[in-house]
């Protein structure tokens, strides 16, 4: 084979690879959106472009399609009689349209003749005919070099793209460099997602006016926060033994609590501004069989019937001694009472939230007896309150540490302005992440004393001039300046500094990153890989955990499927934030246990609250919280394969729905989705009657037969079929449940398939084994990518390839281990240069 | 040190304006007795996704179809917009429109195309501007906000895919807002202190935003070429920003509406799409009445089924599946009466907002005979980019006359309409996008 045509075949193999997100997106978007109640409805959109190869899931990988030796003759004898030198119909003229989607200007003529294609709205119907391998070679061509061109637009050249900070890297950032803990970027738009998935893509994240406007805003309030102006403020403080017995709150009231009853102490005295703190000493009675008490507190406004109010803290009391818990909290994130309400006061409310992890049935509303019986249920666990205490604001000095921080004490008797220098030079550091150089220092002095002279003080015109270097494009971007040369430099060790800390805390550097960068320390590998593991030790490594699942994982998407409660009675919305820390805890302990990636495929373990393990019927953890839980055989978990988040968001609410549970796993574990469906398809015909007695499996058969379905769906269908036996909403069924079994009555669930290359497997345990048996190196390989698109925050190109191939090696070798990884991707040359 | 640049741009860029402004200018400041003199006009456009239903002619479920059946004066309603019926006189139903360049787009594409009149091509996504925007270039000085732009979904999203309907003058995607407090905090909320303190607070962001561009150039230098597109994308915002500074000052004597926080739910949230939805239509009725602002664009949803969270509504108020499924299985048996219960849910909304534009008097008038609101979606049936369902009301002091059912052929582009919409407001226009003509048949 010659050089040129291997390059094609790589070429082409990548722009399958890595699909345009956005394209396949929609694919997935129209199967989540579909109701599938009939295999009609779902082929609507089950028809996917087939587009050469569909990578690991063909056996055999046919030759790639060139444009001069395959699809020219075939527009030549078919098309270009009307659209070429003798005729133009619809002004097209396709003998002339340049083939080369990227450097040429027809990418959109092309994608006009794509769609006609997809119609079937050309050739005409009274026109000689493609066969059926022509017309899908041409489709075929056609949206491979789309998507080509498309990739080709982003190139961004292997270098990362000056990115602004996400929302969420501003929000810790502006947390960690003031000190003040409130959400910053709630007025922030939501972020767009990249095509591979992530949201700290630096070309596809955005900037307009009202960002900048909302940006000033946080800016100057968070500021204002950090920053005290005259004397200590009163403080609060209200000691509670009893609570308070308020007429209209449902539900007992009680020292004693069990579920649903409820602790309340009233405030009439309280701040509106500041940290607070609220104590309570408790412990728990558990009787024999039942988990522990979790203990929630609630803080907000008096409004007796429906109380506005949001939750400091939820935790798990397994002491049967008693013990004093302490919360803190701005009190400024809490519903407060309006000037002259209603009902005037805070109002701080313990609860005992307890769920015993039975599914709950939806209660007939029973009539109220009027004296409700004060002894709780003696088989649920007690939590016993002893105090509650509240006090606020509390300061560990005054002025505080936040604002010594920025107005630090210094030695000698500097002049106002010489202080104002200094004190500008030393946030501006932390705050840019980098030394400043003199004539940025200078422009922030200049506005300070334009400020200065009309403000009422020292303080106000330095908040006003740090406001300023909060918007600044060197706080809200991490830039890597370059020195002209066009070739990759090293980064500095300021750069490399932030890059890791971006990477694995989503925040800025600690105070160590910075010493060592300004030691110049970073750059020696054995020092960074010091850092690494530290910084994996660390707790802030959470948002790492917890943002790299989200978006490799798309969690969120649980969001967007609405549960119907006539088939799933019993699902309790909460169950959705369960699932999805359910993934985050389980990548989280995979990595910080420092256990085999191949776990997220199988796993002899899961992590689980009471709530969320009652609804799986796995045997109960003891409390709320999320735990390591041991599985024992035939308990059908183990693995992001069977969990919510995943089966979930990959059903329709009602029903489960293999298709988009199959482009999930081909995307994410695999990183080999399909290609898109075309953009419209005829629906099947719906009435049918033949169709409507058969199952799932047989229907999706069906389906297959027809040829234009076929090419795709044997690629597609195995891999979703075999999960059958988990519902809509996840839980374990051996008979088809939902809509399926009210149309077509009861009928087992038949989850064996024979997969593209021929293997058949039984359910999700046969496709667990294959994929660690037969596939842990291509799911290696997608980990790799992901998780190197994630650090790097950009899209990743054909000339990273040698990159993600080393990466993945040394990943296997190192048996998986997450952690290495991490090292070896910070230690990596495009982790290091820019 | 020498003059930066962009200000001489920006000068220049005023002084263009300046005798366009001239006029409308004063009229903006001008404010209490005398505004009866000349009424604001305004105009609305709100966008839903995937399409309606549309059983055949004689079918036994047509009656769930979305276009009115009979024609002309004498259409009858169907039930999907039976909730207008007592507006008949305020509102023209609308066939057979669309964007040309949509036509061609994927089904799902269009979205972002439906008040721009662009094709998005299978590379570049590169848009236009749209029609608001384009409008706020010459009226949106008038107000204390030049536009208003909201979302179910709030942000910009992604191409193809956007969750806002606005794009500037360089077919940048607007962000919108989603939250009916934040939305209220921005129109109607206090500004903190005293006029005198916001008065040096503007002053300051004025100085600071100056300083920003400034200290940027330098910056600049050292950047290569991605970089400095972004680092163009933020200073045209801080630009942006900074005109609405200058804006701000000049609003700054007249006090901000005072609005009644309680005349608007907005403990509200999408899970629970008939009160989120009243709630939008309010802040939009509220900035049209206390003349706020004058251009307004409201997206329901956009059209990825997998992404807006407009596909729980139908869940959520009771009807069963999801927007998108619905919307598919609308030729099904029984499909259109499932979708057109949840169009019907849509035009209720829709015509509580229209009742009380109509309701509200203003000068000799009411508040909806100076608004020109566009209601409907880039789909006909879901992923079709033809025959756009489209509702125009209001605006009969505008010279509009309703009342009729009217259709059109594939060689009316719907940016004649845009054309008429313009011009009714008082902004200048020849053309917009692909526009051939205007459509005078839709005035008295």
């Amino acid at each position: 084979m010659d050089g040129s045509s291997i390059t094609t075949r790589i070429n082409f193999r990548k722009s399958i690879e890595s699909m345009d997100r956005r394209t396949t997106q929609h694919g997935s978007l129209l199967f989540r959106a579909h109701p599938f109640r009939s295999i009609a409805g779902m082929m609507g959109f089950a028809c996917w472009v087939i587009v050469g190869v569909a990578g690991s899931g063909v056996a055999e990988e046919p030759k790639p399609v060139t444009f001069a030796r395959d699809i020219k003759p075939v527009l030549k004898r078919l098309c270009v009689g009307c659209h070429g030198p003798r005729k133009q119909l619809g002004k097209l003229r396709l003998d002339t349209l340049d083939p080369d989607f990227v450097k040429g200007t027809g990418a959109e003529t092309w994608h006009d003749v794509l769609n006609k294609l997809n119609l079937g709205e050309m050739p005409p119907k009274k026109a000689k005919q493609p066969t059926t391998a022509e017309r899908r070679m041409l489709v075929g061509w056609v949206t491979r070099e789309l998507q080509r061109a498309e990739r080709a637009a982003r190139n961004t050249g292997g270098r990362v793209v000056m990115r602004r900070l996400t929302r969420y890297e501003y929000n810790n950032t502006l947390r960690d460099l003031l000190g003040v803990q409130l959400d910053f970027a709630e007025n922030l738009p939501p972020e767009s997602v990249s095509a591979d998935g992530f949201q700290n893509n630096g070309s596809v994240l955005g900037i307009s006016p009202i960002q900048i406007e909302y940006y000033l805003k946080a800016a100057r309030m968070a500021l204002g926060k950090a920053i005290v102006t005259g004397p200590r403020p009163e403080v609060f403080k209200h000691h509670a033994i009893k609570s308070e017995k308020i007429r209209r709150v449902k539900g007992p009231v009680s020292s004693r609590l069990g579920p649903d009853s409820r602790f309340i102490v009233r405030l009439m005295k309280f701040p509106r501004e500041g940290e607070v703190v609220v104590r309570v000493r408790a412990h728990a009675v558990v009787p024999p069989g039942a988990g522990v008490p979790r203990m929630r507190i609630g803080m907000g406004v008096r409004a007796d019937v429906r109380a506005p109010e949001k939750t400091l803290a939820e935790v798990d009391v397994a002491n049967s001694a008693p013990r004093t818990f302490t919360f803190r909290g701005r009190i400024e994130s809490f519903p407060l009472p309006g000037h002259n309400p209603k009902y005037p006061g805070l109002q701080v409310t313990v609860y005992n939230a307890y769920e015993d992890g039975r599914p709950k049935t939806r209660k007939k509303k029973k009539k109220k007896k009027k004296k409700a019986p004060v002894e709780p249920d003696p088989t649920q666990p007690l939590l016993v309150i002893e105090s509650v205490d509240f006090e606020g604001p509390v300061f560990d000095a005054w002025p505080p540490v936040t604002h010594t921080r920025i107005f630090f004490p210094t030695s000698g008797q500097p002049t106002e302005r010489q202080y104002a220098g200094k004190i500008l030079s030393r946030f501006m550091t932390r705050a840019y992440r980098r030394p400043v150089g003199e004539d940025e220092l200078a422009g922030s002095l200049a506005l300070y004393d334009k400020l200065r002279t009309g403000s009422p003080s020292f303080e106000i015109a330095i908040r006003d001039v740090l406001s300023l270097v909060l918007v600044s494009p060197e706080f809200l971007y991490l830039v890597e300046p370059r020195n002209g040369s066009a070739s990759r430099q090293p980064l500095d060790n300021f750069e490399l500094a932030s890059r890791l800390s971006y990477f694995l805390w989503s925040t800025m550097p600690d105070d160590r990153l910075f010493q060592l960068a300004g030691k110049g320390r970073l750059t020696d590998q054995a020092v960074r890989q010091a850092q690494v593991r530290r910084m994996l030790k660390d707790p802030r490594a959470r948002q790492f955990a917890n943002h790299f699942a989200d978006q490799w994982l798309d969690l969120p998407a649980l969001d967007r499927v609405a549960v119907n409660p006539e088939f799933h009675p019993t699902f309790d919305d909460r169950l959705k934030r369960d699932m999805r820390d359910e993934t985050r805890h389980f990548f989280a302990e995979i990595l910080n246990a420092d256990l085999s990636a191949l776990n997220l495929l199988k796993s002899d373990f899961a992590m689980l609250n009471r709530r969320l393990a009652g609804h799986y019927g796995v045997p109960l953890p003891s409390g709320g919280d999320m735990q390591r839980v041991k599985l024992s055989e035939g308990s059908h978990r183990g693995g992001l394969l069977t969990q919510g988040s995943f089966l979930l968001s990959n059903s329709n609410g009602e029903d489960s729905h293999p298709i988009k549970r199959a482009v999930w796993v081909l995307d994410r574990l695999l990183d080999d989705p399909p290609a898109p469906p075309p953009p419209d398809v005829p629906d099947l015909d719906p009435s049918r009657p033949s169709l409507a007695k058969l199952s799932l499996k047989q229907q999706l058969e069906v389906h297959r037969k027809k040829e234009a379905c076929n090419n795709c769906h044997r690629q597609i269908d195995p891999w979703g079929v075999v999960f059958e036996n988990f519902d809509a909403v996840g839980r374990w069924r051996t008979v088809v449940t939902g809509p399926r079994k009210k149309k077509r009555g009861r009928q087992p669930v038949d989850a064996m398939v024979t997969l593209p290359d021929g293997r058949q497997v039984d359910g999700v345990t046969g496709i667990q084994d294959y994929l660690v048996e037969s596939k842990s190196r291509q799911f290696a390989r997608a980990l790799v990518k992901r998780l190197l698109t994630y650090s790097l925050g950009r899209s990743l190109e054909y000339s990273d390839r040698r990159l993600v191939d080393s990466l993945t090696r040394g990943f296997i070798e190192s048996d998986y281990r997450l952690g290495r990884l991490i090292v070896a991707i910070a230690d990596s040359r495009l982790f290091l240069t820019k | 040190m020498t003059q930066p640049s962009w200000k001489i741009s920006r000068r220049t860029c005023l002084q263009g304006l300046g005798v366009s402004l001239a006029l409308p200018l004063l009229d903006g400041m001008v404010h209490g007795d005398q505004k009866a003199r000349q009424r604001p006009r305004r105009m609305c456009s709100v966008y839903f996704p995937f399409g309606v239903a549309m059983p055949k002619d004689g079918s036994p479920d047509r009656q769930w179809g979305w276009f009115p059946t009979g024609i002309g004066a004498d259409y009858q309603l169907t039930n999907p917009l039976q909730p207008l019926a007592s507006l008949r006189k305020q509102v023209t139903i609308l066939g057979g429109l669309s964007h040309p360049k949509g036509r061609s787009m994927g089904g799902h594409d269009t979205g972002d195309t439906f008040l721009t009149g662009a094709k998005l091509s299978g590379s570049s996504f590169a848009n236009t501007v749209s029609i608001d925007q384009y409008a706020a270039a010459f009226v949106g000085d008038q107000t204390r906000f030049p536009s208003l732009t909201l979302s179910s979904d709030g942000g910009v999203g992604e191409p193809t895919r956007s969750t806002t309907l606005s794009f500037t003058r360089s077919g940048r995607p607007v962000p919108a807002l989603a939250s009916p407090q934040q939305i209220f905090d921005r129109l109607f909320g206090k500004g903190d202190g005293s006029t005198e303190s916001q008065r040096r607070r503007l002053e300051q962001s004025g100085s600071l935003l100056d300083l920003l561009l400034e200290n940027s150039r330098s910056l600049k230098r050292r950047l290569g070429t991605r970089d400095k597109k972004k680092l163009d994308d933020y200073l045209a915002s801080v630009r942006a920003v900074e005109k609405r500074v200058q804006q701000s000052q000049r609003w700054l004597s007249i006090p901000k509406p005072k609005v009644d926080p309680k005349s608007v739910d907005l403990d509200v949230d999408q899970k629970a799409p008939r009160e989120y939805l009243r709630s939008m239509y309010d802040l939009l009725f509220l900035a049209f009445q206390t003349d706020t602002t004058r251009l307004a664009t409201y997206m329901i949803g956009q059209v990825a089924g997998a992404t807006t969270i407009a596909n729980a509504f139908p869940a959520c108020i009771g009807l069963k599946g999801n927007w998108h499924g619905l919307a598919h299985g609308a030729g099904k048996a029984g499909g259109a009466e499932r979708l057109g219960k949840f169009d019907q849910f849509l035009a209720e909304q829709f015509g509580y907002f229209l009742q009380r534009l109509h309701e509200t008097s203003e000068g000799d008038g009411t508040l909806l005979d100076h608004t020109l609101v566009l209601y409907g979606s880039s789909n006909s049936r879901t992923h079709q980019n033809r025959n756009y369902p489209l509702v125009l009301a209001g605006g009969t002091g505008l010279g509009l006359k309703h009342g009729h059912y009217r259709r059109y052929g594939n060689d009316v582009p719907l940016s004649n309409l845009f054309v008429t919409m313009l011009d009714r407001i008082g902004v200048p226009v020849k053309g917009f996008a692909d526009s051939t003509a205007e459509m005078s048949d839709l005035l008295a």
